[in-house]
């Protein structure tokens, strides 16, 4: 078989991280290949150097046995490749038939054209869809449609390679077989897919091989047929995960210290209720859409249309109010470090000391000498090295920079309660194994942790307590050794799911 | 299953770790470099170490220098700049004429620092609280209070009433002319705010990332009309200082002064973008720009030549930075 795509030795590096270290791989005509990595291992850097949005700094890549420099993502589509992102990138007021061509390079100024109408009709055609109403609007489509909407524009711009990014995180379980079979349909016609999963699970059912990348290099490639789930699994984290985690057991239930009654957020959040015991970890396990991030927003004091009986310590708290939440020591760690964690421009010290400027002040007016003081004992404890106390915080790896989130919620002088939305996403093994340390530190200091992660082992490892969720409602509560993967995958994707993700 | 190989990954490295390091000093570089050629250009300008011509800086600086200080804290908090200090500068001017001539001078400062304050310090409240846009904000600001000023002052100019400024506030402290006195110990002060206070903290956190602030439970809406407030005070200092030194107001008086003001904030290397900066650096940035309008004026160019001068080092800041933070 003939290799349409290859890739040798590509690098790329931002500051402070090295996102891809010499990758190597090539794909055939008409071979389905996974893309398999923790996250932060380096697979959407790869694609988006793919694609011509980034740059690589070393390494080639080579269509049909071409070399190529991608410059823009045009040049990329004109070669034949194609994306679908993880988030659809459709107008939803606009027709099918605008969609398919929107940003297309090839549609002239008055672009109804029927020589363009027909491609975009045997693209639909050849998906299986011939019967769609080309002028219906994108807005009436459920999601798993629109996921086909955007495989048809790849295909109406006669993409040879597609590259999906997830497509399957947001589906329910009709679409994704369908998806799934229109992909098998595709790779009978000698397209090429490379397919971004974490769903181990279609990695065996669809896939003919699989890549796995590892804080950004590159670890195997080979047929799946070779390789079993567990072994996968090893390879993408790269040891046996068992080990990582801090011990469930040496944490006790001392009491509640957040209990939440009814919380609503307007078509998001349907009746939420639970109850955060002392030094123990509440994973809320749920899909994207789920509700499960708003959930700890709401909780936070960030969602203001939030409603709900909220106690932290036996004294009601008002939702909506960061500064009273705060107050009440619930602070909140967000899943986007990036807008809305880290002050970039400002210093490590700075950073650290963010919430607890009282400390070390007077009247108004800080004590430099107190706050440095207590920068260098968090940096200490959440293992920054102190001499990087007075560098940018932006230049710290993404780890150390979530780290010094952590820092913030260890800076209060009382133990309260701790909210994180997906705390380890992005974040090496090493750095993470330190953010769980912390999590325990936190626990043994009696602080309750609420947190939302979509990795699975992640939840399954640590937690204490499990409430999943689906689509803004509670399915189930696990406690202790009824927290098994299995269920928590049925209850979050809520059908039978389970009998094929967990082969 | 095929292993790749790690070789080159080094060369990966360093690669990376060079053009991450090149570009912050280089910018630092031409920024020194640049104020170096300046200051050597502006000395070996005949008559300028003359005795008058430093004089007329060090006062002419003080005026737009306190509106920049007060720039300066609107651009740290991550709100760009205002179009309306210059008009700010102009109706203080007239506020504390019209209140010195009624209630004496002492009055009449009060009144005019605290209309200068609240004026400003309003636009904020509503930039703060219903997170409106602060350019357009400031441009609406701008056209409201020429309008109204429009309406009360037809004849253009009001005058203090004789005798109504004591002498002594057109003094010289030490041979230094009070303006730059005010100017001096203002920067002071503002720094003062910006370094060692909460309030100052707070500013640099929601000027670096509005929402981070908000996740970690600042109050951002009073934190941004502190800012401007602040902003607002300092402001209505050279609005005074205007009107004492020519016992005289005008709306004339601030015009073009945001422009220089916010050239003196980005000449100080104050980011544009917020959550970084110092009042001391855009009091140099002030000396820089003043003392290249005094050349160009002994040089015999005209104010349309000082626009162009004022127009250009902005540009090349703006270049400079864009390129020094990596965009």
């Amino acid at each position: 078989m003939q290799e349409v795509l290859s890739v040798w030795g590509v690098s790329k590096a931002y500051p402070g991280v090295t996102a891809l270290e010499d990758v190597s791989f090539s794909l055939r005509r008409g071979e389905i290949r996974a893309l398999c990595g923790e996250n932060g291992a380096g697979k959407s850097t790869l694609v988006k150097i793919l694609m011509g949005l980034v740059a690589p700094d070393r390494g080639s890549i080579a269509i049909n046995g071409q070399t190529q420099v991608m410059r823009s993502p045009q040049q990329a589509q004109g070669l034949g490749l194609g994306l679908v992102a993880q988030e659809l990138s459709l107008a939803p007021h606009l027709s099918i038939l605008d969609n398919i061509w929107l940003g297309s390079a090839e549609v002239p100024f008055l672009h109804r054209r029927a020589k363009l109408r027909l491609r975009a009709q045997q693209a639909l055609a050849t998906l299986g869809l011939a019967d769609w109403d080309l002028d219906r609007p994108v807005g009436s489509l459920t999601i798993g449609q629109r996921q086909l909407i955007e495989i048809a524009r790849l295909l109406a711009r006669d993409a040879r390679v597609l590259i999906l990014d997830e497509p399957t995180a947001t589906l329910s379980d009709a679409d994704i077989d369908r998806i799934l079979g229109i992909l098998r349909g595709l790779r009978a016609q000698g397209r090429s897919i490379i397919y971004v999963t974490h769903r181990l699970g279609e990695v065996f059912e669809l896939c003919d091989s699989v890549t796995v990348l590892r804080n950004g290099a590159h670890v195997t490639t080979g047929p799946v047929s070779e390789i079993t789930r567990a072994q996968l699994v090893e390879l993408m984290l790269g040891r046996s995960f068992n080990d990582m985690y801090p011990k469930a057991a040496a944490r006790a239930d001392r009491g509640a210290r957040m209990i939440v009654n009814n919380l609503r957020v307007p078509s998001a959040v349907h009746d939420f209720s639970m109850v955060a015991p002392r030094g123990c970890i509440v994973c809320i396990a749920g899909q994207i859409g789920s509700g499960a991030n708003i959930v700890t927003r709401a909780l936070a004091g960030l969602v203001p249309s939030a409603t709900g009986n909220v106690m932290v310590d036996g004294r009601p708290m008002r939702l909506g109010s960061v500064p009273h939440c705060v107050g009440r020591n619930v602070l909140f760690i967000s899943d986007d470090r990036a807008a809305e964690g880290l002050f970039p421009q400002l210093t490590v010290l700075d950073n650290l000391v963010a919430s607890r400027l009282s400390a070390g002040a007077r009247m108004g007016v800080l004590s430099w000498r107190e706050l440095r003081r207590i920068g260098a004992s968090l940096a200490q404890r959440v293992g920054v090295d102190r001499k990087r106390l007075t560098s940018q915080s932006n230049t710290l790896s993404g780890g150390n920079q979530q780290k010094l989130l952590f820092g913030r919620a260890l800076a209060s002088t009382q133990p309260g309660v701790l909210l994180m939305n997906e705390p380890t996403r992005g974040i090496d093994v090493g750095a993470r194994a330190e953010i769980y340390r912390i999590m325990q530190e936190l626990c043994d200091l009696g602080a309750a942790l609420v947190m939302t992660s979509s990795d699975l082992d992640e939840v399954v490892g640590i937690a204490d307590i499990v409430i999943t969720l689906y689509r803004g409602r509670v399915v189930a509560r696990y406690q202790g050794d009824d927290i098994a993967m299995a269920s928590i995958l049925s209850d979050i994707t809520h059908i039978t799911h389970s009998i094929r993700s967990v082969a | 299953m095929t292993k790749n190989s790690a070789a080159g990954t080094d060369v990966a490295v360093r690669a990376g770790a060079r053009t991450r390091l090149d570009r912050a000093p280089l910018f630092a570089w031409l920024q020194t470099i640049g104020i170096v050629i300046l200051v050597a250009v502006i000395l070996a300008t005949p008559g300028f170490l003359a005795g008058p011509s430093i004089l007329a800086l060090l006062t002419t600086v003080s005026f737009i220098g306190c509106v920049a200080i007060g720039m300066t804290l609107i651009t740290i908090s991550g709100n760009i700049m205002s179009f309306a200090l210059g008009a700010t500068v102009g109706v203080t001017a007239m506020v504390f004429i019209l209140a010195t001539n009624r209630l004496g001078f002492g009055a009449g400062l009060l009144v005019g620092v605290i209309f200068g304050s609240l004026l400003t310090g309003l636009q904020g409240l509503l930039i703060g609280s219903v997170r409106a846009n602060p350019i357009i904000i400031s441009i609406a600001a701008l056209a409201l209070i020429y309008g109204v000023t429009q309406v009360f002052s037809e004849k253009g100019t009001i005058y203090a009433d004789q005798g109504t400024v004591p002498a002594l506030a057109k003094g010289k402290i030490a041979g230094v002319p009070i303006e730059f006195v005010v100017f001096l110990v203002s920067a002071v002060i503002a720094q003062f705010i910006l370094s060692a206070t909460r309030f100052g903290r707070n500013l640099f956190m929601v000027g670096s990332s509005f929402r981070a602030a908000e996740a970690v439970g600042v109050i951002t809406w009073r934190t941004i009309t502190g800012a401007y407030l602040w902003a607002g005070f300092f402001t209505s200092l050279a609005g005074i200082m205007l009107a004492i030194r020519y016992d005289s107001a005008n709306m004339d008086y601030g015009v073009a002064y945001d422009y220089d003001a916010i050239a003196a904030v980005l000449v100080g290397g104050t980011a544009i973008g917020g959550g970084g900066g110092s009042a001391l650096r855009t009091f140099a940035g002030a000396m820089v720009i003043a003392a290249v309008q005094v050349m160009l004026l002994l040089k015999g160019l005209r104010q349309e030549w000082q626009y162009l001068a004022a127009g250009l080092i902005v540009l090349a800041v703006i270049v400079l930075q864009t390129r020094g933070s990596g965009r």
